[in-house]
């Protein structure tokens, strides 16, 4: 029930987010606000009985006979994503009401609705226990997040980093589809919690490689690990409230989230784990040095996101209880002071219309409260005490030197880390505090809308530090408990005393001061090597994206090159070869077996056909041909009729004068008499190809009319029809009720068929501009 | 046109409506049905537009033909959603007791004969309009 309402909640807020905006104009966002915060509580009450220990499972039938129930499941660690989810969903839905308060309300309308029905897609996915019910949700956030990213359509740049969004993490969803599938097959189930319980027989199967690439694959594409890594900086095309929630908090999470979900299933695996470490690691130093590359406030801030991902997936991989709790406190702790830092960002940019960095300063003065909270999110990401961002750092150090591993993923560690200290010193202190050039035009102030989220997230950072064993005990503890399945005692203390942990921070702190003040010289240095950045920008996708954009265009040269004549020739001579095959392989040799008395009608008929064909052939008009196919078709129609068939009689004339009524309005635009085209030997070939078509299918239609007919299905629809669908029609009760959903396919084919075609016969060169809605 | 053809149309045009109306309404028991209904909905019109001009013919219809197509796919889903509440099953169709039959399936009919009629209309009023240079709406 709590699964249910918890998602109708944000759905339903979804669903009436345009017309809420459109009544309530400002005071929609603070309205519609109210679900994800309702939900937030629903699932904050949950939170004793699953620190408890215990697991809520719901499920209701949907598929069984594939084994896909609608199943939910609700541990510490899903508990703990859905509340992320929720919380800062809530603070994203108040602040992009204030973000978009300028514009009409029907854009904000929009953008809402879709970000609530993105966080409905989230929450579906970390609560679902059903594998196959967690990729749908999966798809719908790669989706929203496409429409999010091009939320600004009309920028082409939007539009290029949306596209490359959707296929980037779309085509991983689909490997992770694979993988989920393999896994139903191997195991019978598609439950999180039975494949949970069955992992050794997972493990043992020879299907495991397969299954570990293919689900890989489908979390570092969600999760921007290298080499996928390129998507999520180009994204930052999106509005900021949607790149602080999708970006940072929570969609690029997922990964993460599946990887822990499936690193306790894969724990028996040794690789796995190898795997992470080593693409974590991978992730962290490309996406630091990118970091130092980049010019604008967003692109920084990504690029910090990825390193963080980075970290996250790395620490998964890691084989120890510390790790496991280290990997719990960075997500909650980068959820954190990454939203927070996003929606400053967006803040500044909002109020000066410049995003990049080196253009901004002073701004400290025009958006006090703005800098404030920037620069307490941004000591948490540094890793300075007391925030929370402190902590964090301690156990992932920890963690580090307490695994198996070598020293390598400790110095990749401090190198990153250092970076991370000096990003957070450059986007707080540098366009906030120092005001070389000062940013004179200020379009906006700050609202109570721009502000609630940053100095929430901000402030909500140094009171975790400062009392961290309030939310090790409520989150990380119980998150814990779900990805172990041991009580760890998760000790969350400011001053561990000396410990070569403390020693690491103040490394990292000082290389980090470091790199802040020389930021200039260091960045001007990077920015002229662009070694790494071409090993792992988005080059390998550009060429593959063109490259398949030009077989395309050059297969279609091949095949559809615009000669009817060529495209009759082929489609007849792959029915005589198909023919042929199906002839040679069911060996009925030929079967001339006339059947009943010779009917007359029937033969009369068939003799009319003929000679409308042999007409049409000789036909030196194309309307002289028109009308000799015509008489083909009417004739085929009288011998349905003939054969009792009144509808499919019916049916074909019709059909036949529909064609006369089309045909007649496309053929008086062309020439109606023109020369033959056709050379002598054409011909001939031409006469040939038609003659091996005739006979086959005559061929065919005999030994087709010589097996007899399995009657089982007429006898049974005849029977049927009146009783159970009060029809004496049976061809028409088997199309409206006995196999209706069969014709409802075909009707939405023929529906979207027409849609197709009516587009493609619009007249008028340029395509009518966009209509902007004012 | 010939003038005999063209004075007739509105004769032609109702009957063919008629006619098209019944078929489909008939098609339970005897020989007939949306599909075929609509088709010769659709040379009604179609004879319509070649007489009196397209313009005449989208008046007469008032709605656009993408309407109709979009009109007839949901009816055809939407009938198939009571059988859902009944019987847990998709397009399981509802029936009226008594002498005269009238369910769900005759809805889902309608659905398909909207269908029809507004993707052959479609088509034919578009090329038509080509024909005449007349200007689309």
């Amino acid at each position: 029930m709590l699964f249910v309402v918890v998602l109708l909640l944000c759905a339903g807020a979804a669903i009436v987010a345009r017309p809420v905006c459109r009544i309530l104009g400002r005071w929609g966002a603070p309205v519609l606000a109210g679900a994800p915060l309702a939900a937030f509580v629903l699932l904050l009450r949950e939170q004793p009985a699953i620190a408890g220990g215990e697991v809520l499972l719901a499920s209701a039938a949907w598929v069984p006979t594939l084994g896909v129930d609608l199943a939910f499941r609700l541990d510490g660690f899903s508990l703990l994503f859905a509340l992320l989810v929720t919380g800062i969903g809530t603070l994203v839905t108040l602040y992009a009401g204030a973000y978009f308060a300028e514009k009409p309300p029907a854009t904000a309308g929009r953008f809402l609705s879709l970000i609530l029905l993105f966080m409905t897609a989230m929450l579906g996915t970390v609560l679902a226990d059903n594998l196959v019910v967690m990729f749908l949700f999966w798809e719908a956030t790669s989706l929203l997040s496409f429409m999010l990213v091009g939320f600004d359509s009309e920028k082409a740049e939007a539009r290029r980093a949306a596209l490359q969004a959707l296929i980037v993490t779309g085509g991983g969803g689909l490997t992770l589809f694979a993988g989920i599938l393999l896994i139903g097959i191997t195991l019978g189930t598609f439950s999180y919690t039975e494949v949970l319980g069955r992992a050794d027989e997972l493990v043992a199967s020879p299907w495991l490689t397969p299954i570990i690439v293919l689900i890989l694959l489908g979390a570092f594409t969600k999760s921007a690990q290298v080499p996928f890594q390129f998507w999520l900086p180009n994204a930052m095309q999106a509005p900021t409230p949607a790149s602080a929630y999708l970006h940072s908090a929570t969609m690029v999470k997922l990964g993460v989230f599946l990887l822990a979900r499936f690193d306790q299933v894969f724990a028996g695996v040794p690789w796995f784990g190898g795997t992470l470490v080593v693409v974590g690691s991978l992730t962290m130093l490309v996406a630091s040095f990118e970091a130092l590359r980049a010019t604008g406030f967003k692109a920084v801030l990504a690029q910090s996101t990825v390193a963080s991902l980075g970290i996250l997936v790395m620490l998964i991989g890691l084989d120890s209880e510390v790790a496991v709790v280290a990997t719990v406190g960075f997500l909650i702790t980068h959820a954190f002071y990454k939203a927070a830092l996003f929606f400053c960002a967006g803040n500044a940019i909002h109020a000066t219309g410049e995003a990049h960095l080196s253009r901004l300063g002073g701004l400290a003065r025009v958006l006090p409260f703005t800098a404030f909270a920037a620069l307490l999110a941004s000591f948490s990401m540094a890793g300075l005490p007391p925030f929370i961002g402190f902590i964090s750092k301690e156990y992932l150090f920890d963690a580090q030197l307490s695994s198996t591993w070598s020293v390598a993923p400790v110095l990749v560690a401090v190198i990153v880390n250092s970076v991370m200290v000096g990003v957070a010193g450059v986007v707080s202190i540098r366009p906030f505090f120092m005001a070389r050039r000062r940013t004179l035009t200020i379009r906006h102030g700050e609202t109570p809308g721009l502000l609630i989220g940053p100095l929430a997230l901000a402030i909500g950072g140094i009171a975790l530090g400062i009392v961290p064993n309030v939310v090790a005990a409520t989150l990380i503890a119980p998150a814990v408990l779900a990805l172990t399945d041991t009580p760890v005692d998760v000790s969350f203390s400011l001053w561990h005393g000396v410990t070569p942990m403390l020693v690491l921070s103040g490394l990292v702190i000082t290389m980090g001061i470091l790199i802040a003040v020389f930021w200039t010289p260091i960045h001007v240095t990077l920015r002229r090597r662009r070694i790494l950045h071409r090993l792992f920008g988005d080059r390998f996708y550009e060429r593959a994206f063109n490259g398949t954009l030009a077989l395309a265009s050059r297969s279609t040269q091949v095949l559809q090159n615009g000669d009817q004549h060529r495209y009759t020739a082929v489609v007849v001579t792959s029915t005589v070869a198909i023919l042929a095959v199906g002839l040679l392989v069911s060996g009925t040799g030929l079967p001339f077996v006339a059947q009943g008395p010779l009917r007359v009608s029937v033969v009369a008929v068939l003799a009319i056909a003929v000679a409308g064909a042999v007409a049409t052939t000789l036909a030196r008009s194309l309307v002289g041909a028109l009308v000799s196919v015509g008489i083909v078709g009417f004739a085929s129609a009288f011998v349905f009729l003939l054969n009792g068939a009144p509808d499919l009689a019916l049916t074909q004339f019709s059909v036949e004068t529909l064609l006369v009524v089309i045909l007649t309005a496309v053929l008086l635009r062309v020439p109606l008499a023109r020369a033959h085209s056709r050379t002598p030997s054409e011909r001939r070939r031409d006469a040939f190809i038609a003659a091996l078509f005739a006979v086959f299918v005559f061929v065919g239609a005999a030994s087709m009319s010589a097996t007899p007919p399995n009657m089982e299905l007429s006898a049974f629809f005849g029977a049927a029809s009146y009783l159970e669908a009060y029809g004496r029609n049976v061809v028409n009760v088997i199309l409206v009720d006995f196999r209706a959903i069969d014709t409802l396919g075909e009707v939405a084919v023929v529906a979207f068929a027409t849609l197709a075609a009516w587009a493609l016969l619009r007249r008028g060169g340029a395509p009518r501009p966009l209509k902007t809605k004012g | 046109m010939p003038i005999i053809f063209a004075t007739m149309s509105r004769l032609y045009f109702a009957l063919m409506l008629g006619g098209s109306l019944f078929i489909l309404m008939r098609g339970h028991n005897d020989p007939g049905g949306g599909f075929i209904g609509g088709l010769m909905a659709a040379a009604a019109f179609a004879t319509l537009a070649l007489t009196r001009g397209v313009d005449h013919a989208r008046r007469v219809l008032r709605v656009h033909p993408v309407v109709l197509v979009g009109c007839g796919l949901a009816l055809a889903c939407v009938s198939g959603l009571p059988g859902l509440v009944s019987d847990a099953s998709y397009l399981t169709h509802w029936w009226t007791s008594g002498a005269v039959h009238l369910g769900t399936a005759t809805l889902f009919d309608i659905g398909v004969y909207l269908v029809v009629l507004g993707g052959v209309l479609c088509l034919v009023l578009r090329l038509y309009e080509d024909l005449h240079g007349e200007v689309a709406p």
